[in-house]
Parts: C-alpha cells; structure tokens; sequence
C-alpha cells in the first residue's frame, strides 16, 4: 500500500502537447515553474521543437519529483494532455496504464472508447473570453485542479509572472476558469460514482 | 376568572340555540368564552378565523349545525374545510392547531356544548396563553389619536419622491396596464391630485389601493418619478390616519404577516420540507424561502398551487452544487406585503426580528428565490435603517455562477416555453438578464417570448394582496393569452404570487379552460433538467 507520504514523494511524469501556436511549450515551463518555484520541489522541463514548431504537432515533457531528477526525457507519461489530434495519435500510446489523460474536448477525439480521460472545451472558454490564445492558460487551471500535480497558489503566481506585463489579471481569470471547470467535473465525477446525476435524487 | 380569551363563533341556527339555554339556565360558562352570533359558519373566512388569533385570542371554536342540518345547505362543508385550512396555517406557525376548533350542535345540544366548552378551555389552559402579541390594539389606540391626514407629512412624501418633476405629459397613464385595460385610474392624475391637496378625495382614496407597485410607468416616465414608491409612502400615511387598505381574501396575509411580528412566535416554517434535502446548521450561507408554504395551505382547495416546491427545488440546486446551507426553523416573512400596503411599523418589526435572527447566527451570505424577499431584503431593510451585514444573493446569480463553472449539462424538455417576469427582479431590480441566461441554457423544443416581455412585461395582477378587482383579473385574461399566444407548453414562473394570482384568473368559470397553460417555477425546470456531464 502506498501511504500519502509516498504518494506526494512519487514522481510525475507529463507530456503536453498540441499543435504550434497554442502555448504547449508555455504551459509546460510554467508547470515546472510552478513545482519548482512554487512548490519547492525538483522538476525538469524539455521542450520538443523541429519542424513541428510551425503549426505542425508540437510537445513539452515535464517531470515533477520531491528527488533529484536524472534524466528529464519522458517515454511514458503519468499525466498526458493533449490539445490536438495528431498530438494525441502521437502519445497516447505510451501513457502508463493508470495514466490521467487530459484533452480539449473540441479538438480531440478518444479512439478508444474504454479509455478514460478528462475533458474541457478549453479552446471554446478562451473564445468566449476573446482570447483564443489562452487556451493552454485554461487547459494549465484544469490540470491543476483535476492532477493537484502542482499546488493551486503555486501554479497562479506562476502564470502571473510569465505572461506579459499587462495580461496578468485576464490570465489569472483564465486559469481560474479551468480550474472551476476542473473542480465542477471532479464534483461532477464524485456524485456521478454515488449515483447522484441530476438535482432530484 | 383567568386571562384566557377564548372566542366562540356560534351559529344563529344550532349551536346560539343551545348556547341560550345555557344561558336561560344560569349554567356555569367558563368566564374566557366570549360568543359571538353568527348567522353561519360558512361566512367565517379563513381571514376572520385568524384575525380571532391575531387580536390575541387563545382559543376559537367555531361552532355549526351537523352536516346535513346546515340552513343553507353547504355552511358546514365550507366551514370545515376553512378551519382545517387554518389550523394548519397555526401549526406551521407552532401556534398549535389544537387552539382551533370546529364543532356542530343541534339546538337542543346545550348539554354537550357545554361540556365541549368546559374541555376545550382545559386544553388550552394546558396549552397555556398564546404568544401573539395583538397587534390590533395598538393599532386602535394610535388611530384615536390621530385623525385624519397630516398636511406636512404629505407634503415631505411628495417632495422626498419629487413628484413636482412630473411635467404631466401622461406616458405613466399611457404604459400603466390598469388604465390600458379601461380602469378609470392614472397615475398623473393621482399625482397631480395629491399635488392640488386632493388627497382626501374619494377617487384618490379609492385609487391608491388599486395600483399594482409594478413599476411599468416610473420605466416610462422621463421625469423618473417613482411612482410605485410614492404610493407606498402615500399608503402608509393614509394607513396611520386609520383608514383601511383595499385588502385581499379579507386581510388573511397581512393578519398573518402581523402576527408573524410577535417575537415569543417560534414558526415550525420549514416542517414540510422534504427528507431528501440536507441542510446545515453551521453554514455561514442562509437560504431564506418566504411565505410559499402559507400560500400553499392557504390555497390548497380553491387553486392548487404549490408553490413551496420553488423553495425545495432551488435547495435542491445549492445541493447539488454542495452546497448546504443553514435555513431559519422560525423563519419569518420578510415584510414585503406589509411595507407595500402601507404598514410600516409591522414590516419594520419583522425586519429587525429577521435581521438579528440572521446575525445571531453569524451568517455571512442570504440566498433566495422569492424576488420579494430578494428586493426587500437587499434594499428595503437598510433604506429602513435596518442596516444589514450579510450580502444578499438571489439563486439565480449563484446558478449562474456555478453552471458556467462548466462540466453541467441540461437534459432535453420536450416541451416549449414562455416566460412571466417577475415585476421585483426584471422591473425593480433591473435583472431581466438573470432568468433568460439561465433559460438560455435550457434544452427545452423552444423558448418564445411573449409579446409584452423583460422590464416592459405585464404584471400578473396583484401585489402585496391589496386592490385586486375585475381590472386586474382582465389583466391577468391579457397576459394569459399573450402566453398562448406564444404556443407554448408550460408558463416559467419565477415568483411565487405570479402563479398564485395567474393560476386565479384560470379558475375563472367561462374563460377556464381556454387561459389553462401548466405553470412551474424556473428552479424547479433547473432541478428537473441539470445533470452533471
Ligand atoms: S410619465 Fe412622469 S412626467 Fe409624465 S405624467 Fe407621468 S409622472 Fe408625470
Ligand atoms: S405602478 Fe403599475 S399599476 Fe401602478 S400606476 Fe404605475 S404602471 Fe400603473
Ligand atoms: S388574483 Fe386571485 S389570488 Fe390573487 S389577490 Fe386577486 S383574488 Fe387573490
């Protein structure tokens, strides 16, 4: 059995990815950030470039760990979030077994139906907040609060200081929008398992 | 000889017979029955039976002939359903049902009725005196001293309300619904009245009971003379001069509301809540409900309506979204009614009962559904001097807040769907918005406005039970065909009293079935549909 201790100690390994344009790489240095900064505790962050970078398929692979870190690539993820299609073909064939899968529900579609996985509109949000580009802010906020791979306080001082002078407080909104998304579908999830789906039980 | 008052209505026919023989015979009638001769039991109104407990009586009998026996045929009946009515409304309010009786007596009963006096006034010595303060008789005595209106305060109404900006250019009239649907009745015409020192003049006098507060014509007006406040204030001068309001079903629900005002009152105002609700008594967030579950009672064999469900409903949404929150077990009516017919100084008594009610318990956030209680509470305590220190919310700004959280979904509602605006929330208060977001969620086969819709809707016909009349009920004719009009399903309410006052007007015997349209609350559509995705 592994206790909580263990638990915290244990060491996650993420792959981000989506296609160019989308923050993917942003979003994964402001998650090592935020482990390491933060949260105090070791944590490395590769970014994968080349001829994906141009729109084409795009990722970031961050370990986060309470122990030393020796080597920062990861084959296979605990936490895989995937913002595109390709992304996903790409890597959910490497995900460990009980990996936690992450996708924006507009732009990916599970092949597998027995598969489960998290799902925000994340992409929509940020429309709806007229900026497209902060989706990946969003997607970070719902990580957080569906993986707790980060803390909460952690990962907004850590948005705050690596978006542009200015963009701070639309940001933060941002990144808390999906972290309520996160939270309503982990209370969602929790009343679905009681059987509680509707309001009249 | 004790304290106790106890009011025994007896029927000329039965019962005054027996009650005369007792009499005639010297017989030792408890010393608290006062008797009051009626010519049936079926006139005693549910509104006369609790205006008995409202100037304090302890106890009341209402006694009649035994079924069958009644002079005009159907007194008994009515009169049984009327006290049954009624000793429900007193057991939600803990004033004990048992302090309310009804009895039938053959003439030559005197016997029995006089044993059934002697038991009943036992039980209610048990029961020990009631702890309604009878609020009449303060009332009269205030009214002794002051007669007729007093100019200078008139003169402070008008000027605080600043009716001299009127420019007399009559859009109030032309958008008020009562003078559309041919009452003689304008708002100008009342203000410039009141202006003149007309104010004692039989048609201001008659008129100022008549408006329905609803607002459509300060929306119009480009003065922006309140004129539903300024009738407010108008009706409480006229009310301390003695002179009483055009109430509704006899002044049952401004008897109830007064009596809520007695502080020892403790109400059982959350008894029929059903088991499936949780609650918390630590919670620093209140649900307030209001007076739903007394209109219910109230209701219950003319109308039908349920509207108490609006308050299970949207506590079932705020536990849906885990929230439980702490509810008042004496919850008191937050005064509306009472400050809207002109009563201030009882809707000022309920004010600060709730209000340290709510502090005491240290709560930081009060959430309702009534748009009355929404108004009154957020507003109208404090502009009072009952100052407040807890925010106040309404339930659909917190639904809203969390569905658009995200991961909530609504099942599909076969079935189309109009809306009635409250005049509280979508005039009053400004927040037509609120109930369409959350509308706009919905899955229903289609949503219609109805022709008259937002800030500019029809009101359903009455406010605070004060002046309904055959105007209103024609208003209420127009708003409901506007709502077939529409060809939908079911009429989304979101007060309480639209579908009190609508579901009236559809009882009428010739238009009946034509103005039918299923009414239910938008909590309740919310709770019926949301699911988490
Ligand atoms: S709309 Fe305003 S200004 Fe015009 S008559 Fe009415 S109260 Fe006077
Ligand atoms: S508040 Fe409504 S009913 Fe009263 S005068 Fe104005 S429009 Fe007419
Ligand atoms: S509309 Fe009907 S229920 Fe409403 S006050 Fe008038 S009579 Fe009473």
């Amino acid at each position: 059995m592994i206790n909580a201790q263990d638990e915290h100690r244990r060491t996650k390994e993420i792959i981000l990815t989506g296609f160019g344009g989308q923050g993917i790489i942003l979003a994964g240095r402001i998650l090592g950030e935020a482990a390491a900064l933060g949260d105090h505790r070791e944590s490395t962050f590769i970014q994968s470039y080349g001829p994906e970078s141009r729109g084409g398929a795009c990722s970031a692979q961050v370990i986060v760990s309470d122990d030393i870190i020796h080597y920062p690539y990861v084959k296979h993820p605990d936490i895989l979030i995937c913002m595109s299609q390709v992304g996903y073909e790409k890597f959910i064939g490497t995900m460990k077994p009980n990996g936690i899968l992450l996708i924006d529900q507009d732009l990916v579609h599970p092949r597998s139906k027995k598969q489960d996985f998290f799902s925000i509109p994340a992409t929509r949000m940020a429309e709806e907040l007229g900026h497209k580009m902060m989706a990946n802010i969003i997607m970070l906020g719902f990580l957080t609060a569906v993986t707790k791979v980060v803390s909460l306080s952690a990962a907004q001082k850590a948005v705050s200081k690596s978006v542009p002078e200015g963009t701070k407080e639309i940001n933060i909104h941002a990144f808390n929008r999906g972290c309520d998304y996160g939270q309503a579908k982990l209370k969602g999830r929790a009343k679905k398992a009681i059987g509680q789906t509707g309001a009249i039980l | 000889m004790n304290n106790f008052n106890i009011i025994l209505f007896a029927c000329n026919w039965g019962p005054h017979t027996a009650f005369q023989t007792l009499q005639d015979n010297g017989a030792e009638i408890p010393p608290e029955v006062k008797m009051v001769r009626i010519p049936c039991t079926g006139r005693i109104s549910k509104a006369l039976l609790f205006k008995a407990f409202e100037m304090g009586a302890d106890g009341v009998v209402l006694a009649g002939c035994r079924p069958g026996a009644c002079r005009y045929g159907s007194g008994t009946d009515i009169a049984e359903k009327n006290t049954e009515d009624t000793r429900e409304i007193l057991e939600l309010l803990d004033l004990k049902k048992e302090r309310l009786r009804f009895a039938t007596f053959f003439p030559d009963d005197s016997d029995a009725l006089l044993k059934f006096l002697n038991d009943f006034c036992n039980e209610i010595r048990l029961l020990g005196p009631s702890p309604v303060v009878a609020t009449r008789k303060s009332d009269l005595k205030n009214s002794n001293k002051k007669q007729g209106l007093n100019k200078k305060e008139v003169a402070e109404v008008i000027s605080i309300h600043d009716i001299y900006a009127c420019q007399d250019c009559g859009k109030c009239t032309s958008a008020c619904p009562l003078a559309l649907m041919g009452k003689p009745f304008s708002p100008r015409m009342i203000a410039s009245s009141i202006i003149a020192g007309d104010i004692d003049s039989p048609s201001v006098k008659e008129n100022i009971w008549a408006c329905l507060t609803c607002g459509l014509c300060y929306d119009r007006c480009p003065s922006a003379v309140n004129f539903p406040e300024f009738i407010r204030d108008i009706r409480r001068l006229l009310r301390k001069s003695h002179l009483e309001g055009h109430e509704t079903h006899g002044g049952f629900f401004q008897s109830l509301m007064r009596t809520l005002t007695s502080p020892k009152l403790k109400t059982k105002h959350w008894e029929w809540l059903p088991a499936d609700i949780r609650w918390d008594p630590q919670s620093k967030v209140l649900f307030f409900g209001g007076c739903a579950p007394y209109f219910d009672i109230f209701f219950r064999n003319h109308l039908g309506v349920q509207t108490s469900n609006a308050l299970s409903d949207s506590l079932r949404l705020l536990n849906f979204f885990d929230i439980k929150p702490a509810i008042l077990q004496d919850e008191r009516c937050c005064g509306h009614d009472l400050l809207w017919s002109g009563d201030q100084e009882n809707f000022l008594k309920l004010a600060k009962l709730n209000v340290s009610a709510i502090h005491r318990r240290g709560i930081e956030e009060v959430i309702t559904t009534c748009p009355e209680c929404y108004r009154t509470l957020k507003h109208d305590y404090a502009r009072y001097g009952v100052e407040i220190n807890f925010k106040v919310t309404h339930i659909y700004e917190l639904l809203e807040r969390e569905i658009d959280k995200g991961a909530v979904g609504f099942k599909k509602i076969d079935k189309k769907l109009t809306f009635q605006d409250s005049c509280r929330l979508s005039r009053l208060e400004q927040q037509a918005d609120w109930p369409r977001n959350l509308i706009s969620r919905l899955k229903p086969d289609q949503f219609r406005e109805m022709q008259d819709s937002g800030s500019a809707a029809i009101c359903c016909g009455n406010c605070a039970w004060t002046g309904c009349d055959s105007f209103s009920k024609a208003l209420q004719v127009k708003r409901l065909r506007q709502a077939h009009d529409t060809e939908s399903d079911i009429l989304v309410t979101s007060c309480p009293k639209c579908q009190i006052h609508l579901r009236c007007a559809m009882e009428d015997p010739f238009l009946g079935e034509e103005l039918n349209i299923t009414m239910m609350d938008l909590t309740s559509i919310i709770a019926k549909t949301i699911c988490w995705e």
